[in-house]
């Protein structure tokens, strides 16, 4: 294995500090001379069409300094696919949730804002609404969109393999179905965001986004600005998971008032608008059938889903082809048949979140699994051994492993949680369970049609040549990319990470497409690493044709230069550059010639040193349609094993112990890949266990905020036993692939089938109350 | 969601407190830890015009032991101060450790015993511990000044006996007699910041550590309007030999006590079962307790 300077450390965050002091800004730390206040009138019915809306008394109030409708605002339609742009930045015809956004207020502060926004008066007429998404599908129910007619957003329908003659040769069909719920992803940061236009009509935008780049194309086409003429800049932000990665009516809307105005114009949502706005995980409904050998052999899946998707598109069009594409892996089928159907309803709109579409089928799949081991006789780990996919199999829907370290995985977590002198003799209600999954490392192809690069990445050096400045319009969002970049440019370069210094989330500096479907490790790490590479080899050069002596004989490492190994003669490079620093205060007495020299030998021969990165992913996939959807050029994955204990007398589910490994290729950063590990299992098992948005009989969120919808606390978390498998990935920097969504995959089923394994009893809805469970293990009683 | 517009008073003693309380009638809210008042004034469900902060108030905040026989204990005592005190640990044991269930660390550290009795709520956790330890409320206004019992207190969902002039000043708690033992069950979905499904407080005595049962005080909360007691089946207790069985039966007939609803948070099925499930383990944890009952130190 290469032997690594900076790469595969526990190298501390290079935000650390500034987070840890408090000193890191978010955008609502932001404040600007002049700057006004925004709010946003919601709809407070489900749905009914707009008869009027008076804005007079509004316009009057003291301080009130512009009032914006769909008027002004115009009717461009947007959304994320352009295959479903299907909202406008206000509803102007009706309204189609709770929350839909009506109008918008600009005031000298956030009170006036908030009154004058009471103050508009909208006539609405009430249509029947409704909720419940098989409701929708049913002939007669309320229609959301003309366009779209039976409240189906997007159907797809496919098949791999012959699936009927497949099943026909089956021993056994096991079927299951599985239902999970409308999930918030209660993020700690609520979105905020300063618009500012300049005099010359340019906007700036510095917003809490996970996408700058799709966040300045979509404000750039709702508005009418020329694209050039946006620039989003990303200050720190904390927390994301999805619904922070497309455009909001808060960044649009304030970017629109501070047209008006010529003010900057800040605007933040209120946690109950956060739960308003949504675009987190969709309600699945999953229904699947496996054809199985007697010998434990995997053959065919049929696959059906059903999403509740709310009131507009969002990401919902790939989030129905994941939920099937997400199964092609990572056990070897024969063939595979899928329908999805996702069905408007009047709620807020769900989008993408942690394991996009894939985490409610993953879980009915891997209950399946149980089952059919149960069925079989055979120990669920041993199951899935006997048709595990390896490095080098390609999925029947066409996706490439081109490295896959599940078997290592399971072996691991076997090992790791002892595992066989556990499985089958725990006491009653005590239980273990095991899953596992894939996932992405960043989408094959961009959400718009492109051959646009999907990372580019530049990298300057500062003139002293000490410091290495790496620009990219990647977005930290918590998750610790600017992290991963600086490591990246470091060992690249050769020098010591604190010689590297990060400026990201601003499109200004490169293109990137931002933190969604587990991309920027791979895609921003291959751009930075092309880019530090070019940088080097300037240097490289110049040092050569100082020394006289051929490139490849020069090498860089922790800061310093070696020729042939060794210090090599550099007297008259140091003389020179001493006689051209007089008075600097850092004159070099290193026994090597220091990186630093070299680079500013190399700057005055050349001038400012910049080297750019691209990456865009080769083609990708299969020629079916919506072959791109679960394509990428590399899949993490991830086994789970879990033990809880249930309270028989209560149904209360304690987790005890999770054991995970997780094969991220190469770990860039370790630490760094156990917090993921460690936040997706936490995800999971708040999803598993309490978290659901709830709502009363006109749509209205019972729940909106964190008292009443429920994350797991410090308390329900067990500690977590993280297992790092590197499989060194091919088509990754360094070998390196995702961590940040694969690891939620196997948690909801790793629970499940823990506490059937205390109980005897299979949940298959979300979340698992201890009320839901109290109920079944009575009704298995009663039997 | 922003605070409206108040007048904000500091009043650095009781008399000064209580006068302008009265002077301000209706229009003035006490603030304690604030954990209920600010959320409500942000919700704009309460809207004082004035606010009234105990904070300086001095001796609101105190726990005060008199001679074994009792403790009178400052409205404005954290719930994190009673969680960790240890003469109510081991005396008053049922509300050192509802109080250590209630919120999560930084609200206990905040919220007060006070305010959480006035707030009232059907589901909080104080109510039902203080009312197994008939705790008496000290309760003053500019004018007058009289005690009640905690257990005549509470008229509805965030309604109580206590008028507007008036102020919580203490509760006073008499000292349970020898071989008594209590405790305190919660339960919600999560481990911590969790509002009750349902709850029960516990108190019991026993004649000797292997004798009889001489007293017993059964509270529950979020089953009703109010916290109540479950007077029947304490009367099933006293006098009898403890048993599984025997506390097994109380949480039965406990449940006819109560009159749940069926919310978003839990079926009325499913909290009545939980009544008497709970119920019986609660009894079976004051048992234990009672039965290594220790002379004070
Ligand atoms: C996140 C969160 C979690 C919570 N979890 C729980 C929980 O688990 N269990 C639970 O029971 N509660 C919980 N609560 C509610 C609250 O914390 C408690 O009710 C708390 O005890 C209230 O005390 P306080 O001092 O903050 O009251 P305040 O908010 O200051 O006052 C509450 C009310 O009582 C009145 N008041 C206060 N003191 C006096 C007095 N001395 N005399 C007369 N009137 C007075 C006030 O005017 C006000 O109307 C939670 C609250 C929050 C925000």
């Amino acid at each position: 294995m290469t032997e690594f300077r900076v790469l595969n450390s526990r190298a501390p965050r290079v935000d650390a500090a500034g987070k840890a002091t408090g000193r890191a800004k978010y955008a609502d730390d932001l404040t600007m001379p002049g700057m006004l206040y925004g709010a946003i009138l919601q709809s407070p019915i489900a749905h009914g069409k707009i008869l009027n809306i008076d804005t007079s008394k509004a316009k009057k109030l003291r301080g009130v300094k512009a009032v914006v409708t769909a008027k002004e605002a115009g009717l461009v339609k947007y959304g994320v696919s352009p295959a479903r742009y299907d909202e406008t930045l206000f509803a102007h015809d009706k309204v189609r949730y709770v929350g839909d956004e009506i109008a918008a207020v600009a005031a000298v502060d956030l009170e006036t804002a908030q009154e004058a926004v009471q103050l508009i008066k909208v006539d609405f007429e009430e249509l029947p609404a409704v909720f419940d998404m098989f409701e929708a599908m049913k002939e007669g129910a309320p229609q959301l969109h003309d366009e779209y007619p039976n409240n189906i957003t997007a159907e797809v329908h496919q098949e791999f393999g012959d699936t009927e003659a497949a099943f026909a040769e089956c021993d056994f069909v096991m079927d299951h179905t599985f239902l999970n719920k409308r999930q918030d992803a209660a993020f700690i940061e609520p979105h905020a965001c300063i618009a500012v236009f300049d005099l010359d009509g340019k906007l700036t935008l510095h917003t809490a986004t996970q996408v700058p780049h799709y966040v300045m194309r979509t404000v750039a086409m709702v508005l009418g600005i020329p694209v050039g003429n946006v620039r989003v800049v990303k200050p720190y932000v904390g927390g994301g998971f999805g619904p922070k990665a497309e455009a909001t009516p808060l960044e649009m809307g304030a970017a629109l008032l501070s047209r008006q105005t010529l003010k900057p114009v800040k605007m933040v949502y209120s946690r109950e608008q956060v739960f308003l706005h949504s675009r987190a995980r969709h309600q699945f409904y999953a229904e699947m059938s496996l054809g199985m050998k007697n010998d434990g052999t995997m053959v065919a899946l049929k696959n059906k889903a059903v999403l509740d998707g709310g009131a507009y598109t969002s990401f919902g069009i790939a989030t129905v082809y994941y939920s099937g594409s997400l199964l092609g892996g990572p056990y070897k089928l024969k063939a595979m048949k899928y329908d999805g159907y996702r069905i408007y309803t009047n709620k807020p709109a769900c989008g993408a979140q942690r394991g996009h579409g894939g985490v409610a089928h993953r879980a009915a799949f891997e209950q399946l699994l149980d089952k059919t081991a149960v069925k079989l006789g055979m120990d669920p780990i041993e199951l899935r051994l006997k048709n595990i996919m390896t490095t080098g199999d390609v999925t029947i829907n066409e996706l490439d492993m081109s490295s896959l370290g599940m078997k290592e995985c399971i072996e691991a977590v076997r090992n790791g949680s002892d595992w066989n002198n556990k499985k089958g003799k725990l006491p009653k209600g005590k239980g273990i369970g095991m899953a596992c999954g894939f996932f992405v490392s960043g989408a094959g192809y961009p959400i718009y049609r492109s051959d646009t690069y999907h990372s580019t990445v530049v990298i300057k050096m500062s003139e002293d040549g000490g410091i290495v400045n790496v620009l990219t319009g990647s977005a930290e969002i918590g998750q610790g990319s600017d992290t991963v970049v600086a490591m990246i440019a470091a060992e690249t370069l050769g020098v010591p990470l604190e010689c590297v210094r990060v400026t990201s989330g601003d499109t200004d500096l490169s293109m990137d497409l931002g933190a969604y479907s587990s991309r920027q490790t791979l895609m921003t790490g291959h751009a930075t690493k092309e880019a530090a590479e070019q940088v080097k080899k300037q240097i490289v050069d110049v040092l050569a044709h100082e020394m006289n002596c051929h490139p490849s004989s020069i090498e860089f490492r922790n800061g310093k230069v070696l020729f042939d190994g060794g210090p090599g003669d550099f007297r008259h490079i140091r003389t020179n550059y001493v006689k051209e620093h007089r008075g600097w205060t850092d004159p070099p007495t290193d026994d090597y010639l220091t990186f630093k020299e070299a680079a500013r030998i190399a700057y005055l021969k050349l001038g400012t040193l910049v080297g750019t990165g691209k990456y865009k992913p080769p083609r990708l996939g299969g020629a079916y349609k919506g072959a791109a959807v679960g394509t990428s050029p590399a899949y993490g994955c991830s086994a789970q094993v879990v033990e809880v204990t249930v309270d028989m007398e209560t149904g209360q589910v304690t987790v005890d112990d999770m054991t995970d490994a997780h094969d991220c290729g190469l770990a860039i950063n370790r630490t760094s890949v156990e917090g993921q590990m460690q936040g997706s299992l936490s995800m999971g098992l708040g999803e598993t266990l309490f978290e659901e948005v709830k709502f009363d009989s006109r749509g209205r969120i019972l729940n909106p905020n964190l008292g009443e919808y429920r994350i797991p606390t410090a308390l329900d978390m067990p500690n977590v036993n993280c297992i790092i498998v590197e499989s060194n990935e091919p088509n990754g920097p360094y070998g390196a692939k995702e961590v940040g969504e694969g690891a939620i995959m196997p948690t909801i089923p790793a629970i499940l089938n823990a506490i059937y394994d205390a109980t005897g009893v299979r949940i298959n809805e979300l979340p698992v109350t201890s009320e839901r469970l109290f109920m079944a293990l009575k009704k298995k009683e009663g039997v | 969601m922003l605070l409206p517009k108040f007048e904000y008073h500091e009043p650095s003693t009781l008399q000064e407190a209580l006068k302008l309380l009265s002077d301000l009638g209706g229009n003035a809210k006490l603030l304690a830890g604030g954990t209920d008042l600010l959320v409500r004034m942000k919700r704009k469900i309460d809207k004082p015009s004035h606010v009234i902060s105990l904070a300086r108030i001095p001796g609101l905040d105190e726990i005060v032991p008199r001679n074994g026989h009792s403790v009178t204990i400052g409205s404005a005592v954290s719930a994190a101060k009673l969680a960790g005190h240890e003469l109510l640990s081991d005396r008053f044991t049922p509300l050192a450790m509802a109080a250590g269930r209630l919120g999560a660390p930084m609200i206990r550290n905040r919220a007060t015993i006070g305010g959480n009795l006035v707030n009232a709520r059907p589901a909080a956790d104080l109510p039902p511990a203080c009312m197994v330890l008939d705790a008496t409320l000290k309760l003053k206004s500019a004018s007058r000044e009289r005690e009640v019992l905690v257990n005549e207190f509470f008229r509805g969902p965030g309604e109580t006996i206590i008028e507007q002039d008036e102020l919580l000043v203490s509760i006073d708690i008499n000292t349970p007699a020898p071989w008594s033992g209590g405790s305190y069950i919660k339960l919600g979905a999560r481990k911590t910041l969790e509002i009750s499904m349902v709850n029960v407080a516990v108190m019991l005595t026993l004649q000797s550590p292997d004798g009889s049962i001489t007293d017993a005080k059964i509270a529950l909360g979020a089953v009703a309007p109010t916290p109540v007691r479950a007077l029947l089946a304490e009367k099933q207790l006293i006098g009898a030999t403890p048993s599984e069985a025997l506390f097994e039966k109380a949480g039965q007939v406990g449940v006819g006590t109560c009159s749940p609803i069926t919310d978003h948070r839990g079926t009325m099925e499913y909290r009545c079962m939980m009544i008497e499930v709970l119920t019986k383990r609660c009894l079976m944890q004051a048992f234990e307790r009672a039965k290594s009952w220790r002379p004070g130190r």
